[in-house]
């Protein structure tokens, strides 16, 4: 009995595992390219370039070296230092941002708020966050507020226009059941309208993330004394190309893990939705 | 507790002098009695799902009154529920969440929804899908969750808008004789919508036929044979005749 029970809980897992190694022995030809391309890239770097030209060489570090350093900024805190500036702006716009949420609700729902807003709205939008830069670095200075109001401006847009779609495409017999369950109109708001429309603007979240997170490192080029598009520019200035390349590939990378960390967190809060699981 | 009394209704879209109005229905008067299970056979687009919205709450009338137990209909609400032909299932809520739903916006306690649900899940044969997601079910098994959501909030008129047009023949025959079942169980005043006369035969006691548009009730006609209905019976295939006559000289 025991025995029997043992072994029904070892089998799902073993086999979960074999699902998962074989997938990773699927997957690994798929990096021949890269690995290849590395390989081209460090004998450029230390064998060809040198005897070419060696101040070329000064421009495109060998991988090892990038890993080094990469190594020696982990290490120091310096690169953990700056990617947390980085966050924090991140985050901090965010909350800001996540007030179109709300506005695109109404703008969704009403009709005469959606009239009145999307006008400006339309106007608005098209102006790339970083054409605000000259402008906000005169209203607010250079520091964390310019920085985060142009983090915000490319979040607010793609979390409100999906909002808004999100409200607009729930399903009408959705709203016509609940009323005619004996629904009022907050609760309609609430516990349809708002719940309906989730998928759509976890999708705007990421989207807004997304570019947020690229409208950071811009902002933070010109009118920071810290974060990741700091860490890149500052280096630029000592030509520290290995330094550059870490910095750019941590911006990659913490850029993946959100878009990541928000689709697993979509799937997992509303494992209902179609629309995420895809 | 469920009378329902349709008044010299008529529903106009658009203004009504304007050319471009539709008259969706005319001057139509229709009775049916506490617990009677009464069909509405038409064509699509003779009016019949307006008239349903109508009696939802869903549209307000242009002229004449639709009213349960002379209370006229205004508003949508528990007491005259809608089940929708394609379920209208909450899909972020479980089985019995979506039952629980109307009995949660008439503020009723969590022990007396528990029970409640419970109850239904039973009668309409969900017990081991409590948990189930709509998406999991089968087109059959939200159908069953759709008139549990609808039983629960004890309606005093329920209106079911073509609600098996999206089953397969075997599961629409089947849950024909669920339906019959579950309402000979809990009687309600029951207002049906559809185009099948078959299914008008086996479910009323009585059947609205109407016109073409504008709809109008053109005939009333009592349906008086003993449940289970058998579709071999000879008042059965008359009846089916004489409907079917009616429904042939509309096209």
């Amino acid at each position: 009995m025991n025995a029997s029970t043992q072994s029904e809980d070892v089998a799902p897992a073993s086999r979960a595992a074999g699902v998962r190694t074989s997938w990773l022995f699927a997957f690994l030809p798929n990096l021949t390219l890269l690995v290849l391309a590395i390989l081209a890239w460090q004998f450029a770097s230390t064998v060809w370039l040198p005897r070419v030209d060696p101040h070329m060489a000064v421009l495109m570090p060998a991988p090892t070296t990038i890993a080094r350093t990469g190594a020696g900024m982990i290490a120091s805190g310096e690169l953990f230092f700056h990617l947390l500036a980085s966050l924090k702006r991140e985050a901090s716009a965010f909350v800001i941002a996540a007030t179109a949420i709300p506005l695109g609700i109404a703008m969704g729902w009403w009709r005469l708020v959606y009239n009145q807003v999307n006008p400006i709205m339309e106007i608005l939008r098209p102006i790339p966050p970083l054409a605000w830069i000259p402008l906000s670095i005169l209203w607010f200075g250079i520091g964390d507020e310019q920085n985060e109001f142009i983090i915000f401006l490319g979040m607010f847009f793609p979390i409100l226009v999906n909002t808004i779609v999100g409200v607009k495409n729930i399903d009408p017999n959705l709203v016509r059941a609940a009323r005619s369950l004996g629904a009022p109109e907050h609760k309609v708001l609430t516990r349809i309208v708002l719940k309906g429309s989730l998928p759509q603007i976890i999708t705007g979240v990421r989207i807004g993330l997304g570019v947020g997170w690229m409208a950071l490192v811009a902002a933070e080029l010109v009118g920071a004394n810290s974060g990741l598009g700091f860490l890149i520019n500052d280096a630029r200035s000592m030509l520290r190309t290995d330094t550059i390349i870490v910095g750019m590939l941590t911006i990659g990378v913490v850029g993946l893990l959100i878009d990541t960390a928000i689709r697993v967190l979509g799937r997992r809060l509303l494992p209902w939705s179609l629309a995420l699981s895809r | 507790m469920g009378h329902l009394a349709v008044k010299n209704l008529s529903k106009i879209y658009g203004s009504p002098d304007s050319t471009g109005s539709v008259v969706a229905l005319r001057d139509v008067t229709l009775e049916v009695q506490n617990h009677q299970f009464c069909a509405i056979l038409g064509h699509s687009g003779c009016g019949k799902t307006t008239l349903l919205n109508i009696a939802a709450g869903f549209e307000p009338p242009t002229t004449g009154t639709v009213a349960i137990d002379d209370v006229p209909i205004r508003v949508p609400g528990w007491q005259n529920t809608m089940i929708f032909q394609d379920y209208a299932l909450f899909p972020w809520m479980d089985v019995c969440q979506n039952i629980a739903f109307g009995l949660e916006m008439k503020k009723l306690p969590a022990h007396k929804r528990k029970d409640i649900t419970s109850h239904y899940v039973d009668l309409v044969g969900l017990a081991g899908f409590e948990d189930k997601f709509p998406h999991q079910l089968s087109g059959g098994m939200r159908q069953r969750v759709a008139i549990a959501r609808a039983l629960a909030v004890q309606p005093h008129l329920l209106l079911m808008d073509e609600p098996f047009a999206a089953l397969d023949a075997q599961n629409r025959t089947f849950m024909q004789d669920e339906l019959v079942r579950i309402w000979q169980r809990e009687p309600k005043t029951v207002v049906l919508v559809t185009h099948s006369i078959d299914e008008a035969i086996k479910l009323s006691d009585c059947i609205a036929v109407m016109t073409r548009r504008p709809g109008r009730v053109k005939e009333f006609i009592n349906v008086n044979l003993p449940r289970p209905r058998d579709e071999d019976d000879i008042a059965y295939l008359q009846l089916r005749r004489r409907l079917r006559d009616l429904i042939h000289e509309e096209v």
